[in-house]
């Protein structure tokens, strides 16, 4: 937790005081990006969504391992897109709410969710499902509040290959904890959208420009943004037309869960629903070439639940 | 009465019912009850006895003016999303009210709406109790009154113009009825609602923000967590979601100013003197039984003639029923006590202020203007920039149909919508356009169509909303990155909101500048599918003008030729 204590320090030192918003400067050699020999990956099938994200967070050692008491944790799923939770173009609802859930039994002092959406936020934030189920928990210790602009600060990203400044959302870098709510789903530009490709919600500027070279900067984007650990949303994804989707024609029910540590791992396990290799997702090879993890599923140690 | 023949020539518009509260004090309790008895029987005021209600009567009319006012702001602030894909209340509903709107509607697209029937309520009250809408009800006159306490008016202006009204009415109906729409231009209400949508509230949301995100960014923490709660609460109660910018905001800024001026030459110089719709409830109000007695001033004093806000009393010392608007001050500053309201009132016999050569000219523009406007050569250019809103009528119905009242660019939830200037000529200023490299229209929203008050937008549920066709994009290769610069993008394609996406690219091998071969995929329009959103455009990354452009319905088709802008 000393990177985390470090960029606190240096948040409040900086907030109000200085007239230039502080440029964080991080080296991904003092993040100690870390490659894990053999990581592990969890999986689970069923309906019941809520059980299922217990049955993940356990086994990865429970929330505790990730969440001290009074800790600020940043749930981050996708909303980016005004559709509904079976368009498939959202992270589920259900998700969102059991990772806050399991968050403030931890003893978070806060939980924060939100992401920088493509459509108008607040019919993204609507439709999703995501702000009316949060609101039905009806917990002041949960925030789900809309991208506040002024709070993105520039970071010089070391290491970046393709990009080395670019601003990020401050809630995002000074959490204790991160916990990264993908949804699996098609990406024209990027192949698929997964866990890595996330980072994208948390980042200011014109984002478009971006694209020229997508995955390299999404990989780069990651130095910054290293989860605690990533779970992706499977239940339904998205097979053709994303990110954005809308026809239901293009998603397929998978009721699959998929979570670890190791941002690159989840990444290329997720992959492989879609019928692809991991290697098909240029994006978890420019992670794995950058040291955020393994994308070679036969080093990890795989273990798949049932409900 | 020497005392008030000094007050009458150097206070001449103080309000007079400040020195004469303290008339009736005494008597207050009883006279109330007997006030509220004759109120009941149609009249107030009247023997020198109660005067105790007098000053409470105006306090009454203030308060029903608030209130008015109030619902008024309240319905603006709500003209916004607000979590649910339809509006729920009317907050169209001073437009539907609004009797010049009705009339000139009616007369332009030459049907009856539905939607507009609340006028009549409007003009069922002119009929029996007079302009009472003026007096009462209109938030512009009640901003007029407010503004009162801080200009006031010069006696070397005082500028007296009553008969302009009625020509600015003749001009407008006129013009209506050879299907041009000019009743967005003086309509007070739209007048307002434009001022307050394009430059008041972005000016006050600016300035409160601006204000805090000052204190947060530059302030020490132990304050800006202070402000910032503080906030939180402007933020809930008072101020828009965001921040939003509009064209026109200037222009619009002072045409509502001007009004406020003007009032240099005179109270209610606006309502006296320009209001079209003032003029129009005032020749109503002419065969309104309900007026306020005695019908002349008297000779002996002067009271009436200087002190009513509304210059009601002509040359001839009499009352005119269609300039007053029942404020009822003079209840209170009529040194004798004996004007009274009530149902007595006989038709009077002089006609409103306004002589015949006026009227003839005012008849002569209104028959002329349409015409000149429609021989204008930008009614044969192609428009290809003029993107409708979603619902928009055919051009020239839609023209016909909008009043300019600027719901619909309120309400817009990525303030996408914005206001023509004279790109187009006189008659479509302030009419809205899409722009959408300033903001997109939203695949799922119907706001603008459901806050529309006369249908020029048509009402669109969500499946008829996803086929509208607003225009059709089309790429500039020379721009546009996979094309110009070998290099991928296809941002666009990502964001078209269309279930079978009318942006699709072509994967190809090309080498690129540096003879590199790459994978590229190079996007196109399918015009089949393509409804004009302008997503495309709005995200486009390049810099500057983007490489994805919507042009409006039909502005790119062949069957486009000259005049059909205007029949």
């Amino acid at each position: 937790m000393n990177r985390r204590k470090f960029l606190k320090q240096v948040t409040l030192w900086s907030a109000g005081i200085l007239m230039v918003p502080p440029v964080f400067d991080i080296s991904p050699a003092a993040l100690g990006a870390k490659t894990d020999a053999a990581p592990d990956i969890f999986a689970t099938k069923g309906k019941d969504i809520t059980a299922m994200v217990r049955q993940l967070v356990d086994a990865m050692g429970g929330m505790e391992r990730f969440v001290n008491k009074k800790d600020t944790v940043v749930v981050k799923p996708n909303i980016g897109w005004d559709r509904n939770v079976d368009q498939g173009a959202n992270t589920h609802p259900q998700v969102v709410t059991a990772l806050a859930g399991l968050a403030l039994e931890a003893g978070a002092a806060k939980v924060l969710v939100f992401d920088r959406t493509c459509n108008e936020e607040r019919r993204c934030y609507q439709n999703s499902g995501i702000k009316p189920a949060l609101d039905a928990m009806d917990d002041r210790r949960i925030a789900c509040e809309y991208i506040d602009d002024r709070k993105f600060v520039p970071v010089k990203i070391k290491g970046g290959r393709s990009l080395t400044e670019w601003s990020f959302y401050k809630d995002a870098l000074t959490a204790d904890c991160y916990i990264n709510v993908p949804v699996a789903k098609h990406h024209s530009s990027s192949g698929l959208t997964l866990g890595l490709k996330n980072a994208m919600g948390v980042i200011g500027g014109r984002r478009g420009r971006l694209h020229m070279d997508l995955s390299p900067r999404i990989a780069d984007l990651n130095l910054v943004i290293q989860p605690d650990f990533t779970l992706v949303d499977a239940t339904r994804i998205l097979l053709r037309n994303g990110p954005s989707g809308g026809r239901l024609s293009d998603v397929k029910i998978m009721d699959t869960l998929i979570a670890g540590t190791d941002p690159v791992a989840v990444d290329a396990y997720a992959t492989t629903l879609f019928g692809l290799e991991p290697a098909d997702v240029q994006s978890t090879v420019e992670g794995f070439e950058r040291g955020l993890g393994q994308m070679d599923l036969s080093r990890c140690r795989i273990q798949v639940f049932d409900t | 009465m020497a005392a008030s023949g000094k007050d009458a020539g150097a206070g001449r518009y103080t309000d007079p019912s400040a020195g004469k509260a303290g008339h009736g004090q005494g008597k207050d309790t009883s006279v109330g009850k007997e006030g509220q008895g004759r109120g009941l029987s149609g009249s107030f005021g009247g023997a020198a006895s109660d005067r105790g209600i007098k000053p409470r009567l105006k306090t009454v009319r203030t308060g029903v003016q608030l209130i008015c006012l109030g619902l008024f702001l309240w319905l603006f602030r709500i003209t916004d999303y607000t979590g649910s894909d339809t509006i729920p209340w009317a907050v169209n509903i001073w437009f539907r009210l609004d009797p010049l709107v009705g009339a000139g509607v009616t007369l332009a697209t030459r049907t009856l709406i539905f939607l507009l029937w609340p006028c009549l309520v409007v003009i069922g009250v002119t009929f029996v109790f007079g302009r009472v809408f003026c007096g009462w009800v209109c938030p512009l006159g009640t901003l007029i009154d407010l503004s009162g306490r801080f200009i006031h008016p010069k006696k070397k202006f005082q500028v007296q113009l009553r008969f302009l009204k009625y020509m600015i009415l003749i001009v407008v109906l006129l013009s209506a009825f050879f299907t041009v729409q000019l009743v967005g231009l003086f309509d007070p209400l739209s007048l307002l609602v434009r001022g307050m949508t394009f430059s008041i509230d972005p000016l006050f949301n600016f300035l409160v923000t601006g204000g805090f995100d000052w204190i947060y960014l530059n302030g020490p923490a132990w304050l800006s967590n202070q402000t910032e709660a503080v906030y939180d609460v402007f933020k809930s109660f008072l101020l828009p979601y965001k921040q939003s910018f509009f064209f026109l905001s200037v222009f619009s800024f002072f045409l509502l100013v001007a009004i406020f001026v003007l009032e240099l030459a005179g109270r209610r110089f606006w309502c006296r003197n320009l209001c079209p719709l003032g003029a129009m409830l005032g020749l109503v109000s002419k065969i309104s039984p309900f007026r306020r007695i005695p019908a002349r001033a008297c000779k002996d004093c002067d009271m009436c003639r200087t002190d009513c806000p509304m210059d009601a009393v002509n040359e001839n010392r009499q009352i005119m029923t269609e300039e007053c608007n029942l404020c009822m001050d003079c209840l209170a500053y009529c040194p004798k006590g004996i004007t009274s309201f009530q149902f007595k009132g006989s038709l009077q016999k002089n006609l409103p202020d306004i002589g015949r050569r006026q009227v003839l000219a005012a008849g002569l523009l209104g028959i002329a203007l349409p015409v000149v406007i429609r021989t204008d050569a930008l009614s044969r250019m192609p428009a290809p920039d003029v993107i409708r809103p979603p619902g928009a009528l055919a051009e020239n119905d839609f023209l016909a149909a909008c009043v300019r009242c600027g719901e619909c660019m309120k309400v817009c939830i990525n303030n996408a919508l914005q206001p023509l200037f004279l790109e187009r000529g006189l008659a479509p200023m302030f009419t809205p356009v899409l722009v959408p490299r300033l903001g997109y229209c939203e695949f799922n929203c119907t706001l603008c169509t459901q806050v529309c008050p006369t249908r020029a937008l048509q009402p669109l549920d969500l499946a008829q909303k996803h086929t509208f066709v607003l225009g059709t994009a089309w790429f500039d290769k020379n721009r546009c990155i996979p094309y110009a610069e070998k290099r991928p993008c296809i941002v666009c394609e990502e964001h078209c909101p269309v279930h079978d996406k009318a942006i699709k690219f072509h994967t190809i091998t090309v080498v690129d500048d540096r003879g590199r071969t790459m994978v590229l995929k190079q996007p196109y329009v399918r015009q089949d599918l393509c409804i004009g959103c302008g997503i495309c455009e709005n995200v486009c990354p390049v810099p500057g003008t983007a490489a994805v452009h919507v042009a409006a319905k039909g502005s790119m088709s062949d069957t486009f030729g000259a005049g059909t802008s205007y029949p």
